[in-house]
């Protein structure tokens, strides 16, 4: 897994390639915690090349998105593919993490 | 010829002040006596530890005694020649990384070439100046440092290695009789009840697995079962899983509940098993079976759900999406209730038996996996499961899973069919 941090003005988008699971984790998490010692307060997940989520790396999605409302941020998804979209589903993700399909949509939510 | 050798120590060259360094030894073989005396001398003087020997055969003696740090070989002897007694050393399996220097008139490029084939790490012309002998009796013992430094590396490299390897093999034997227990606390296969049929195959994707089931009698009208599936692989996941296997026990439910009630025990252990500071959590599917009317209520925490398979319609899944354990302290579980009639099939199962990759990285998914299922309603029960673990190690390509895969069956035979029917 791969993961290049492009820097807005609204928020820190990750661009995330490969798959997002257990053999990962320590990646995902310093680029986070990158994010987050730059005083990120919109983070920006983007899994449209990611083509596997395992039970792993949602708990880690959640961690993130627990201690980012401790610090009055937030976390959102943008463009998951279908698959990794129902396992979230079924863990009812989304309740808890937004989805965007557009990355404007994204950065606007939290504008808004 | 008997062994004739002599011993001069001298002062330590280049000795640093305050560190008391032993004095090198050199092994002097020469024939002839002026030359040998007179070198001795020099390298005494120099503040060496000089041993002489006066042909090849005593010098190999004196060699496998004393171990010396560097050998200076005449070429020409009697008895036993500087070439052979470079032959000897490199065979000698305690003195073959010893570093020799060959002393010698000859010095053509072929000589040369000779020397070094036979064995020679350098070589002393006899008629070389003071400066040079130093030099070269430097260099070779800088080398001999330098190979017996590596010598004792590689030595205390071994013993570590043999060291991890017997730690090693402890722990795994540790990690077996953990896994032992583990299994020991899954349902045996068979008939737990009168009237339900069970199967099951399950394979950790380590020694220790994370996934866990049961299946249960809860009273004389119900059995409870459950599938648990602990985020993340290894030790860490088995014990936590352990854990809550522990607290979802048939008496621990009763006494804390008084029933083993699906969506009441899901909201207890969402309460009592938080999302772990490391981001681990746990996704739970209950179910209850009434034996007398076959009514099968059931909740689910984030899990992927079980497979209902009748004999008469396509298998469907029964579940819903729900936060697992621990994504929200007060998150509620719906109950679902449905009807199982005899000849039904329930699966229980982890999301690894059908989230295994092609090699070209396609996951099997859930529609194949059902479509397993389907496909073996005409076999047995136990049939059905391991031509499912059959088919995702055909689509993967290999035998060992990379996450927990376990799938979990009871059928309905023919127990209380008149009530079932009335």
């Amino acid at each position: 897994m791969q993961i290049k941090e492009r820097i807005v003005p609204q928020g820190i988008i990750l661009d995330v390639v490969g798959d997002l699971t257990y053999a990962h984790r320590a990646v995902f998490k310093a680029a986070v915690e990158k994010a987050r010692q730059a005083g990120c307060r919109n983070l920006i997940v983007n899994l449209e090349q990611v083509r596997f989520v395992d039970s792993a790396g949602l708990g880690l999605l959640v961690l993130v998105s627990q201690n980012l409302k401790l610090q009055q941020a937030q976390i959102s998804m943008l463009k998951p593919q279908s698959y990794v979209r129902e396992i979230m589903s079924l863990a009812n993700i989304p309740k808890m993490i937004p989805i965007y399909e557009r990355e404007e949509d994204a950065l606007m939510a939290r504008a808004a | 010829m008997s062994s004739h050798a002599m011993s001069h120590i001298g002062q330590v060259p280049d000795s640093s002040p305050g560190i008391e360094t032993p004095a090198a030894t050199i092994l002097l073989i020469e024939d002839e006596p002026v030359t040998r005396t007179s070198m001795a001398a020099r390298l005494t003087r120099l503040g060496y530890r000089v041993l002489e020997a006066e042909n090849g055969r005593a010098g190999l003696e004196l060699a496998r005694r004393e171990r010396p740090d560097l050998l200076i070989v005449d070429w020409m002897m009697p008895e036993m020649d500087g070439l052979t007694f470079c032959d000897a050393i490199r065979r000698d399996p305690q003195l073959k990384s010893s570093q020799i220097l060959l002393m010698t008139a000859h010095d053509t490029p072929a000589q040369i070439a000779e020397g070094l084939v036979r064995g020679a790490d350098d070589f002393l012309s006899k008629s070389a100046s003071k400066q040079e002998i130093i030099a070269r009796v430097l260099a070779g013992l800088r080398t001999s440092r330098l190979v017996r430094k590596l010598e004792t590396t590689g030595e205390e490299l071994k013993s570590s290695m043999l060291l991890l390897e017997k730690k090693q093999a402890e722990t795994e034997a540790d990690l077996q009789t953990a896994a032992a227990f583990v299994q020991s606390l899954l349902p045996s296969p068979g008939s737990p009840v009168h009237g339900i049929t069970l199967a099951w195959e399950y394979q950790p994707s380590l020694t220790l697995g994370g996934d866990l089931f049961d299946v249960m009698t809860i009273d004389e009208d119900h059995l409870g079962l459950y599938i648990l599936d602990a985020s993340g692989h290894g030790v860490a996941a088995a014990l936590r899983s352990a854990s809550l296997m522990t607290f979802l026990r048939a008496e621990n439910m009763l006494q804390l509940l008084g029933s083993y009630n699906p969506e009441q025990v899901l909201f207890e252990a969402n309460r009592r098993f938080p999302l772990s500071a490391d981001g681990e959590y746990f996704t739970l599917w209950v179910g209850l079976l009434h034996l007398p009317t076959g009514s099968l209520s059931y909740a689910s925490a984030g899990h992927p759900g079980a497979l209902l398979s009748s004999a008469e319609h396509p298998s469907r899944w029964l579940t819903h999406a729900s936060f697992p354990l621990g994504f929200d302290p007060s998150a509620r579980f719906t109950r679902d209730r449905v009807s199982l009639k005899p000849a039904d099939r329930l699966f229980l199962l982890s999301d690894g038996i059908y989230e295994v990759p092609s090699p070209s990285g396609e996951l099997w998914g859930r529609d194949r996996f059902q479509e397993a299922i389907d496909a073996g309603k005409q076999t047995s029960l136990s049939a059905t499961i391991a031509s499912c673990f059959a088919a995702a190690r055909g689509w993967q390509q290999a035998q060992h899973f990379p996450d927990d895969a376990a799938v979990v069956g009871i059928e309905l035979t023919d127990y209380r069919e008149d009530t079932f029917n009335g």
